[in-house]
């Protein structure tokens, strides 16, 4: 047999299974956003539901909600992660406990998440009572759901900080040795060092966490729907709210759904950006 | 010796910041799901005034609960040999094959990691309406065998990587036929990575709420479903406490377990989020 026939014979039950899949879903979402597959009328070919959503407020607001809850979740993720990276990079005592500790969030699935986090914020939880103890405020304060979307940004930040931390500590961790000592041979003090030979060394790691983080916050349903601020939607939400039993509207949740896969592209091309300027600035600095 | 002394102190603090986010909250969930249904917790008693075991039976005897884990899990093993199987053929062409576009085709099977589960999810949703797929089962296992192969994939390449040609060679200049061959110089290197596979998609189909949500919904219940209705309109603290258990920890279990079997290796890598 060919070895190219061999080989594509072998790759067609994952790779195949997974792009006709994936391409499925995204052209259905496409399409559906153009007026195609339309469950409710005529399949026309038109930029009527683009025209009409991009009209709306609730649309905007969801795109806006979106955009800030991910970029702001991602931003404060990697200023938490970076620094626990480079101190726990040389072992000592309990270090290996404390990665240990970092990292359990990660098991912990998202809604049960949300569940321990309704706990701790309740009327008469556990925060409040310290808040009221410290003498901070007289009575309890409502944080569930809170306006500022507090609540929801530090659920998020929780939830993908191992995954940052792994990902960061793992580059931090590849850092020879011999090289810091080279530079530190060579008259580097440690912030030279941390911006010419840790920060280039961990840009790509940097841009893979803010990325991931980026994408998953930027999608996310479950935390916005259960500790989110009532009255704003993310993007996914909003999706699901358009498609589900109270409109049954698939081309304007198409349209919303292709708008949150732009989004994601336009972060992850964003926080790439951002990282490498980031980087060649301090590097010449 | 003052670095030292700080660094311990810095330890200490952020080892007591951590036992409080973690631990506080699950004993507070503990708790919940033992307040006894004919005394309730409220303010200001600091601990519950009776525990008891009512709550679980009450959630068992009385709710769709067991129906819920019914199907997750009998939905999880049904997924995760689904994607071994499919996932090995791939994996070989990628661990032992050089050919031109490897590295473009592993990054295509990492699709499904990176577009948002709620868009997936819907449009999934819409194909089912169009092709008139009734079977919420068979839909779920379907989607979950996709969103979830990249992973298996990736376990499995590294598997098939490791497997030694001599060994191979070997069994065969001895005379071994394919079968032997396999059981000889394969199966041996292969098989942490198939246990590994197996637990991570088993784990992440238990805990798949998007596609379950979306196409399961009203109908078909999972243990994520049925723990999003308790959240929401109709929150009711300790069956939201019983389910998040259900949830958790078994899960937490077998990541330990699957921590333990992938010791050396990175877990950023095997959840090809690298």
């Amino acid at each position: 047999m060919p070895k190219a026939v061999k080989v594509a014979l072998l790759l067609t039950p994952a790779l195949g299974l997974v792009m006709v899949m994936m391409s499925l879903v995204i052209w259905r979402a496409v399409a559906q956003s153009f007026g195609l597959h339309n469950f409710n009328g005529e399949d026309v070919l038109s930029l009527r539901h683009w025209t009409e959503m991009l009209g709306t407020r609730r649309y905007w607001n969801a795109l806006q909600w979106s955009a800030y809850v991910a970029t702001t979740s991602s931003l404060i993720t990697l200023a938490i992660a970076y620094p626990l990276a480079l101190w726990l990079r040389k072992p000592f005592a309990g270090s290996f406990l404390l990665s240990a500790l970092i990292k359990a969030p990660y098991f912990v699935p998202g809604l049960v998440a949300v569940f321990l986090l309704l706990n701790v914020i309740a009327y008469h939880g556990i925060v409040n009572q310290a808040l009221m103890w410290v003498g901070l405020t007289d009575r309890p304060i409502r944080l569930q759901n809170d306006r500022n979307g507090y609540g929801l940004i530090a659920l998020q930040v929780w939830k993908q900080l191992p995954l940052a931390f792994l990902l960061l500590q793992g580059a931090v961790q590849a850092i020879p040795d011999p090289v810091l000592n080279a530079a530190r041979d060579l008259g580097a003090g440690s912030v030279a060092r941390f911006r010419k030979v840790v920060l280039p060394l961990t840009a790509r790691a940097m841009q893979a966490a803010s990325i991931l983080i980026f994408i998953g916050v930027a999608g996310d349903f479950t935390f916005q729907a259960t500790v989110g601020p009532t009255r704003e939607n993310s993007l996914a939400t909003l999706m699901v709210q358009y498609q589900g039993v109270s409109y049954g509207d698939w081309n304007a949740a198409a349209v919303v759904g292709v708008t949150l896969m732009g989004l994601s592209l336009v972060g992850a091309v964003g926080f790439t950006a951002l990282v490498q300027v980031a980087t060649r600035i301090a590097e010449r600095a | 010796m003052m670095l030292a002394r700080l660094n311990t102190l810095l330890a200490g603090l952020l080892a007591a910041v951590l036992v409080l986010w973690l631990l506080v909250p699950f004993a507070m969930a503990l708790l919940w799901s033992l307040v006894d249904p004919g005394t309730p917790w409220s303010y200001p008693d600091v601990l519950p005034p009776a525990l008891s075991f009512q709550r679980w039976v009450l959630m068992w005897e009385t709710t769709t609960l067991s129906t819920a884990m019914l199907n997750s899990y009998t939905l999880a093993p049904v997924a995760a040999i689904t994607a071994i199987l499919l996932a090995a053929p791939t994996a070989y062409a990628f661990g032992r094959i050089d050919f031109p576009g490897k590295g473009i085709a592993q990054v295509v099977t990492l699709t499904p990691l990176v577009l948002p589960g709620f868009v997936t999810a819907v449009f999934f949703a819409s194909i089912l309406v169009s092709f008139g797929v009734y079977s919420r089962y068979g839909a779920i296992l379907l989607g979950h065998v996709v969103l979830f192969i990249p992973y298996a994939v990736r376990i499995l390449t590294v598997s098939f990587a490791q497997v030694n040609q001599e060994v191979i060679n070997a069994a065969r200049d001895l005379g071994a036929s394919p079968l032997g061959v396999f059981r000889a110089a394969f199966w041996p290197v292969l098989k942490p990575g198939v246990l590994a596979s197996f637990l991570i998609v088993f784990i992440l189909s238990i805990e798949e709420f998007a596609l379950a949500f979306i196409v399961g919904s009203p109908s078909f219940t999972t243990i994520p479903t049925i723990l999003f209705s308790y959240l929401g309109y109709d929150f009711i603290r300790p069956n939201a406490a019983v389910v998040a258990l259900i949830l958790v920890v078994p899960n937490v279990m077998l990541m330990l377990f699957l921590e333990r079997l992938l010791q050396s290796a990175n877990p950023a890598n095997l959840s090809g989020k690298g």
